[in-house]
């Protein structure tokens, strides 16, 4: 499933590091095949109406685990994530 | 005969299904009659109450099934449906098996919560609401419970439901590319049991998913799946490596 990589995913890739509280609220991100799985260090710097914003198709929210639905784009905004971090 | 202890019994029992199972991989066909519960009684020394305990075993499991006054048989195998954006029908057919349609409710409905939000929709926004019972070779399979936008496609059902959703959404340009789904054991509800056509087991797998046409949300459904007669069929590959943020630019002046 590769996609041409197109300037709005990382763009998205960005909205979304800065919806999760940025680099440094980070503790890791696992890319499933629909979803960005991450463990933050403080959830109360979660943004999810940002998320919402930067292109998400659902944003859940369980203690220290945030998990934010992108669709089959996961692929290249993870490459891009990896890039910011 | 003195009184077994309950370990021994369980033992019996479990002697009993496993020769049973086997007998079903190995050397029956669907269909064919399994030993009676006399034959088993004597090859194996054990209450016909034992023999009984691990044939209801594998009839709850959908291994075999029961004709009243006629005898237990070995029945189909499971259909290995695979999680997939195809319809049933699509389905049904690549199992050798004719796909049947029962529309149990075909109407236009406000949006509720759960389903306005998985949809991106405002609340009470008018829905497409269809639930359907499939049936496969005129068993009852599943019950699907479809929810689809009306301003995405405002003419879906003015011709009766199509035999597919998917099809119809295809043919107006919007074609499921992805979904996520997901699937829970659950025991059916007595209009589900009734339905169903459930005797043996009440297992049921639930299951929700959310269907895109790229970033469009196309329909959210719900639907319960016979736990006897399907087995779910789930490709697996490598997971992708786990994003750490680098050492430097994460724990600047930090204790991590």
């Amino acid at each position: 499933m590769t996609q041409p990589r197109s300037p709005s995913d990382a763009e998205v890739a960005r909205a979304i590091l800065t919806g999760l509280g940025g680099v440094d609220n980070i503790e890791e991100i696992d890319p499933c095949t629909t979803r960005l799985r991450s463990l933050v260090k403080d959830p109360t710097l979660v943004d999810k109406a940002l998320l919402r914003s930067a292109g998400a198709f659902g944003v859940m929210i369980n203690g220290r685990v945030v998990q934010v639905v992108v669709g089959p784009r996961v692929d290249t905004i993870a490459s891009d994530l990896a890039d910011l971090m | 005969m003195g009184r077994a202890r309950p370990g021994d019994g369980e033992h019996k029992y479990l002697t009993v299904r496993a020769y049973l199972a086997d007998l079903v991989t190995q050397e029956l066909e669907v269909g064919d009659a399994v030993p009676s519960e006399r034959t088993l009684t004597e090859k194996f020394g054990v209450s016909r109450m034992t023999v009984r305990q691990a044939i209801d075993a594998l009839v709850t499991e959908g291994v075999l099934h029961r004709e009243q006054g006629r005898g237990t048989f070995v029945a189909p195998p499971r259909a290995d449906f695979e999680m997939r954006l195809t319809t049933f029908g699509e389905e049904a057919r690549r199992r050798g098996m004719e796909p049947g349609t029962r529309v149990l409710v075909a109407e236009t409905q406000a949006a509720p919560p759960s389903v306005a939000e998985a949809l991106g929709q405002a609340e009470g926004a008018p829905m497409h609401r269809v639930v359907r019972l499939r049936s496969a070779d005129g068993s009852p399979m599943c019950i699907e419970e479809a929810w689809v936008p009306v301003d995405l496609a405002p003419d879906l059902l003015d011709g009766g439901v199509p035999e597919s959703l998917y099809g119809a959404l295809r043919e107006r340009g919007l074609a499921p590319t992805w979904g996520e789904e997901t699937i829970t054991a659950s025991d059916a509800t007595p209009a589900e049991e009734h339905a169903l056509e459930l005797t043996a087991s009440r297992a049921v797998m639930r299951t929700v998913r959310r269907t895109f046409a790229g970033d469009t949300p196309l329909m959210y459904s719900r639907s319960s799946y016979r736990g006897d007669r399907y087995s779910v069929f789930v490709p697996l590959r490598e997971a992708r490596p786990t994003l750490v943020p680098t050492t430097s630019r994460a724990t600047e002046g930090k204790v991590s």
